[in-house]
C-alpha cells in the first residue's frame, strides 16, 4: 500500500518535475526565439545602420548577430530534438533565416552597387516580408511550443487533479486496511490473550492438583536428553522448587538405596526398549523421612522425536493403609477361625456333660425304678427334659454358627439333585404324613451345597411339621427367572437377574403379622408342648440365603397355609 | 527205616470221637457212620468244647435239625428276594415260604425268631436293603426303579426303609460307595 | 442260632462312656464278651499284636487324645488281618459331612452316642445283631453300612 502511494508520489513528483522541465524547456525555446529574433534583428539592424550610415561599426552586430543566430539556431536544434514538427518548424525557419540573410548580404553588396537605392528598397521590402514570414515562423513556432505546453499543462493538471484523487482513495482505502487490521489484530490478541489466561489457569490448576493430590510430573525428551521435572517433584522430595538439576543421577540420590535399580531399570527400559514402566520405590527425602513413590510413564508420540512423561505418586499414606488393611484382615480371619472353632469346641464340650448326665438318669430311672419314689421318678423325668432341652438349644446353635460364609466352597450345583437329597432325607415324615410334593425344575446355580440342602430341608420340614390334620398336605415348590425392577421389594439393582423359587403348602399358615418375625432366631408361634423346635430353623434359612446374596419372604394365611419365597442371584 | 502203614479211617474216626465224648463225659450211643445220639442235654459250651476238639482232627459236627431248617429259611428269603426281576408281594411272602419249605408258617417264623432273635420280616426287609444296596452300588438303576423291583410302593416308601434300616438315605450311600471305590483306585 | 460268644471290642478314653457301653451290653440277649481299651495307641497295640484274639466288631470313639479315632481307622484299613473285623465309629455328634467321611474311609457302622440308656442298649444289639448276619450268611461285608 505504502509502495504504491510513494511510487504514485513519485510518479507525481516526477511529473511535476517532467511539467516543470517541459515549461523551462518551453521558455528556453519561447526565449531562444526571441534571442533569434532579436539576433536577427540585431543583424538588420545593424545592416541597416550600415546602410545607412556605411559605417562599418554596425557590421560588427551584423555578424555578431549572424553569429548569435546561428548558435541560438543550433540550441534550438539540439532542443527541439524531440519535437519533429517543429524540428520542420525550424527547418523552414533556417530556410528563412538563410534567405533573409542571403537578403541581407545581398542588400550589403548592393550598397556598393548602382542601382543601390532601387535595390535597395526591393531588398528592403523582400526582407522585411521575409522578416514577417520569420516573424510568423517563430509565433508559429512559439504557438507550437505554447500549444504544446498548454497540453501537457492540461494533460499536468488532469493528473495533478487525478492524483491527490486517487491518493485519497488510497489513503482512505489503505485507512480502512489499517482499521481492519487493527480490528484482526485486536481480535487476535483478545484470543491469545484468552489462550493465555486459560494456559495460565491450567498451569496454576497442575500446580495445585499437583500439590494436593501429592504427585508431579517429569517430563524427558529422549532426542535432546532434556528433562524438566515440575515444580512438586521438588517438593515431594522435601526441596525447594528447581533447587537442583533436573537429571536421573540427582533424582537417584534420593532413591532408598535397595531400590535404586529398580529405578535405574525402568530408565534403561525407557531409554533403549521404549516401552512404558509402572514401578513403585522407595524414596528418601531431604528430611530424611522415608515415602513410597509410585510411577507410571507413558511416550506422548513414537516418533523419533520421542518426548517421555512419567508421573510419581507419593503413594506413602495409600500403602501404609494397604498395609494397615492387610493386617486388620489376617487378624479378623484369625479371629473368625478361633471363634469357629470355639463355637465347635464349645458345643462339642457342652454337649458331652449333658449327654451323660441324660444317660446316667436313664439307668436310674431303669434300673432304680423301684427304689424312687412317685415324685422322684417325676423330678427325675423333669430333669431330662430340661437336658433334652438344653442340648437340642446348644445343637441348634451350633448348626446356626456352623452356618457362614467364610471358607466354605461355592459350587456350580444342581439344585434339583439337592432337592432330591432333602425329600430322602424327609421320607420317613413324607410317607408319614401322606404328603404329595411336586416341584418344578429348578436351576443349576453356583451354590454352597449343603446349604442349599439345608434350606429345602428347613422348608420342607416346617411344611411337614405344620401341616393341616385334617387335608391332605400338598407341597408345591415353584421357580421362576425374574428382574429385579419387577419385584421392588428386593432390595437390588433393577437390572439383576434371580431365581425366585416358592415353596407353597396348604397346611396351618400363619398370621402375616408374624411374617418377618418368624425369621428371627428362637422365635417361635407355638409352643414346646404345642410343636417341638427351638425356632431356629428359618433364622438359619434367612442366614444361608443371606450367605448367597438372596432374600427370603413369608406370606401366611391361618389355616389356609404358607408361602416361603427365596430370591436366589442367577 | 521205612514202615508201610494202612489207616482205617472210620476205626480212627470213631475212636476219636468216643475218646473226646468220654471225656466230656457224656452219655452217648454210636449209631452207624456220621450219626451220635447224645442221651442227655448238653449244654452249648460243652457243644462248643466238642466241636472244637474234634474239629482238630477235621470232624466236623452238622448242625442241628433246627438249624438246618433256618438256614433253609434263610436261603428261601434270599431267593426270593433275589428273584428275576420283581419280589412277591409281602403278603405272600408267608405262603411262599410255607408251600416251599412244607412247613406250617407260624412255626417258621416262631423258630426263626427264636433261634436269631430276629422275625421273617425283619431279615426279609434286611435282605431286600441288601438288594437295593448291591443295585444302588452295581448297577445304573435310578432309585425309583430299583424301588419298583423290590415291590415298594412308592420312593418315600423305599428311602423311608432303606434309611430305617442303614441309616443313610439310598443316595448318600452311593455318594459312599463311589467315593470308597475311588479312594480304592487312587491307592 | 450262635455257637460262640461274639468278642465286642471298644477304643473309648471316657470313663463313663465305657460304663455305659459295658452295662449295656450286659442286658443284650446275645452272647458277648466285652473288653474296652483307653485310647488309640493301645487299640492298635493290640490288634497288632500277633496271637491276639481278634474282635468280631469293634467300637472307635473318634475323640481319643494320643491317637484319634480316624487315625486307627486309617491304620486298621491297611492291615489285611483286620479285614474282617467289622468296624463301627462310637462317637459324639459329628456333621453329616464327618460321618460320610468316614464311612468312606471304611468304617461300617456310625453309632451317635445316644443319651438314652435303654436307645443305647437297643442300638447296639441291633448292630450286634446285623453284624451277626453278616459274619453268617455270607453278605459282602463291603456293602455293610449302618448309621444308628
Amino acid at each position: 500500500m505504502l509502495l504504491f502511494i510513494s511510487g504514485i508520489s513519485y510518479k507525481h513528483s516526477n511529473s511535476l518535475e517532467t511539467s516543470t522541465e517541459l515549461l523551462v524547456h518551453s521558455y528556453k525555446i519561447q526565449i531562444q526565439l526571441e534571442q533569434l529574433l532579436s539576433y536577427l534583428k540585431d543583424a538588420e539592424t545593424g545592416q541597416r545602420g550600415y546602410i545607412i550610415t556605411h559605417d562599418s561599426v554596425f557590421l560588427i552586430p551584423y555578424f555578431n548577430g549572424r553569429e548569435k543566430v546561428n548558435k541560438s539556431f543550433d540550441i534550438l536544434k539540439n532542443l527541439t530534438a524531440k519535437q519533429p514538427k517543429q524540428q520542420t518548424n525550424l527547418e523552414q525557419l533556417r530556410n528563412l533565416i538563410d534567405i533573409r540573410f542571403i537578403r541581407l548580404s545581398n542588400s550589403l553588396t548592393i550598397l556598393s552597387g548602382e542601382e543601390k537605392n532601387l535595390l535597395l528598397g526591393e531588398n528592403m521590402l523582400e526582407g522585411n516580408e521575409i522578416m514577417n514570414a520569420i516573424r510568423l515562423q517563430i509565433d508559429q513556432m512559439i504557438q507550437l511550443e505554447i500549444s504544446y505546453f498548454n497540453n501537457h499543462q492540461t494533460k499536468y493538471n488532469r493528473d495533478i487533479s487525478f492524483t491527490p484523487f486517487i491518493t485519497l482513495i488510497l489513503l482512505l482505502f489503505t485507512l480502512i486496511i489499517f482499521i481492519l487490521a487493527f480490528l484482526k489484530i485486536n481480535k487476535d490478541l483478545n484470543v491469545l490473550k484468552n489462550s493465555n489466561e486459560e494456559l495460565l489457569i491450567s498451569a496454576e490448576s497442575i500446580k495445585h492438583a499437583e500439590i494436593i493430590g501429592k504427585f508431579c510430573i517429569a517430563i524427558w525428551n529422549l532426542q535432546t536428553d532434556k528433562l524438566i521435572y515440575s515444580d512438586n517433584l521438588y517438593r515431594l522430595l522435601g526441596c525447594e522448587p528447581h533447587s537442583f538439576e533436573p537429571s536421573i543421577e540427582n533424582f537417584l540420590k534420593f532413591v532408598h538405596p535397595d531400590d535404586r535399580n529398580i529405578v535405574s531399570n525402568g530408565v534403561e527400559k525407557i531409554a533403549i526398549k521404549h516401552a512404558t514402566y509402572s514401578r513403585f520405590y522407595r524414596v528418601i527425602r531431604k528430611d530424611g523421612h522415608e515415602r513410597f513413590f509410585s510411577s507410571m510413564g507413558k511416550f506422548i508420540d513414537n516418533s523419533e522425536n520421542s518426548t517421555h512423561i512419567s508421573v510419581i505418586k507419593d503413594v506413602t499414606q495409600e500403602h501404609l493403609n494397604n498395609l494397615t488393611l492387610q493386617d486388620k484382615n489376617r487378624e479378623l480371619e484369625q479371629s473368625n477361625k478361633e471363634l469357629a472353632s470355639f463355637n465347635q469346641i464349645a458345643s462339642h464340650d457342652l454337649q458331652e456333660p449333658l449327654r451323660k448326665i441324660q444317660t446316667f438318669i436313664s439307668i436310674i430311672l431303669e434300673k432304680e425304678m423301684t427304689g424312687l419314689s412317685d415324685s422322684g421318678k417325676n423330678y427325675f423325668e423333669r430333669i431330662q427334659t430340661s437336658v433334652a432341652r438344653m442340648r437340642k438349644l446348644i445343637d441348634d446353635l451350633l448348626l446356626f454358627s456352623r452356618t457362614n460364609k467364610i471358607d466354605k466352597n461355592f459350587e456350580e450345583s444342581d439344585l434339583n439333585l439337592l432337592l432330591k437329597n432333602t425329600l430322602q432325607d424327609l421320607s420317613e415324615a413324607i410317607v408319614e404324613k401322606r404328603a404329595h410334593i411336586e416341584s418344578d425344575q429348578l436351576p443349576v446355580l453356583k451354590v454352597i451345597p449343603f446349604q442349599i440342602q439345608q434350606l429345602f430341608q428347613n422348608l420342607l420340614s416346617n411344611s411337614l411339621k405344620y401341616s393341616n390334620p385334617i387335608v391332605d398336605l400338598l407341597i408345591k415348590i415353584e421357580c421362576e427367572r425374574i428382574i429385579a425392577k419387577d419385584y421392588p421389594i428386593l432390595d437390588s439393582a433393577a437390572d439383576n437377574i434371580y431365581y425366585k423359587i416358592a415353596v407353597t403348602d396348604n397346611g396351618q399358615g400363619f398370621e402375616q403379622q408374624y411374617a418377618e418375625q418368624i425369621f428371627t432366631i428362637f422365635k417361635r408361634l407355638h409352643t414346646s408342648a404345642e410343636y417341638p423346635g427351638t425356632g431356629i430353623g428359618l433364622s438359619i434359612c434367612k442366614k444361608i440365603v443371606e450367605n448367597h446374596s438372596g432374600f427370603i419372604f413369608a406370606e401366611g394365611k391361618p389355616e389356609i397355609g404358607a408361602i416361603f419365597t427365596v430370591f436366589l442371584p442367577a | 527205616m521205612i514202615l508201610k502203614i494202612q489207616i482205617d479211617i472210620n476205626i480212627v474216626g470213631k475212636k476219636l470221637l468216643e475218646e473226646h465224648l468220654e471225656k466230656l463225659q457224656l452219655d452217648f450211643t454210636l449209631k452207624g457212620i456220621g450219626e451220635v445220639e447224645i442221651n442227655q442235654s448238653i449244654s452249648s459250651a460243652k457243644l462248643k468244647e466238642l466241636t472244637l476238639g474234634l474239629r482238630k482232627y477235621g470232624i466236623e459236627i452238622l448242625e442241628s435239625e433246627k438249624d438246618i431248617l433256618i438256614q433253609k429259611i434263610k436261603d428261601a428269603i434270599i431267593e426270593m428276594v433275589y428273584m428275576e426281576d420283581k419280589l412277591p408281594i409281602t403278603s405272600s411272602v408267608s405262603s411262599y415260604l410255607s408251600d416251599k419249605l412244607k412247613y406250617r408258617y407260624g412255626y417258621i417264623s416262631d423258630l426263626f425268631s427264636n433261634i436269631t432273635f430276629t422275625s421273617i420280616e425283619n431279615f426279609v426287609k434286611l435282605q431286600k436293603i441288601e438288594r437295593a444296596k448291591q443295585l444302588l452300588s452295581n448297577s445304573e438303576l435310578s432309585c425309583s426303579e430299583i424301588a419298583w423291583k423290590l415291590n415298594y410302593s412308592s420312593i418315600p416308601h423305599f428311602s423311608s426303609q432303606f434309611k430305617n434300616v442303614i441309616g443313610l438315605t439310598p443316595t448318600t450311600f452311593q455318594r459312599i460307595i463311589k467315593k470308597r471305590r475311588e479312594a480304592r483306585n487312587d491307592e | 442260632m450262635q455257637n460262640d460268644s461274639i468278642f465286642v471290642l471298644l477304643a473309648d478314653d471316657d470313663e463313663d462312656d465305657r460304663l455305659f457301653f459295658k452295662e449295656a451290653f450286659s442286658n443284650i440277649k446275645i452272647k458277648t464278651i466285652v473288653k474296652t481299651v483307653d485310647d488309640g495307641v493301645e487299640l492298635m497295640n493290640y490288634l497288632t499284636q500277633t496271637g491276639n484274639k481278634l474282635p468280631n466288631i469293634l467300637f472307635l470313639d473318634l475323640n481319643m487324645p494320643r491317637k484319634s479315632g480316624m487315625e486307627c481307622l486309617k491304620e486298621i484299613k491297611k492291615l489285611e488281618h483286620l479285614n474282617d473285623v467289622a468296624i463301627a465309629i462310637y462317637s459324639t455328634s459329628a456333621s453329616e459331612q464327618d460321618i460320610e467321611d468316614t464311612f468312606v474311609k471304611g468304617a461300617n457302622v456310625y453309632i451317635k452316642k445316644p443319651h438314652d440308656f435303654a436307645t443305647l442298649r437297643n442300638l447296639l444289639e441291633e448292630v450286634i445283631t446285623i453284624n451277626w448276619h453278616y459274619q453268617t450268611s455270607g453278605l459282602n461285608r463291603d456293602g455293610f453300612l449302618l448309621s444308628l
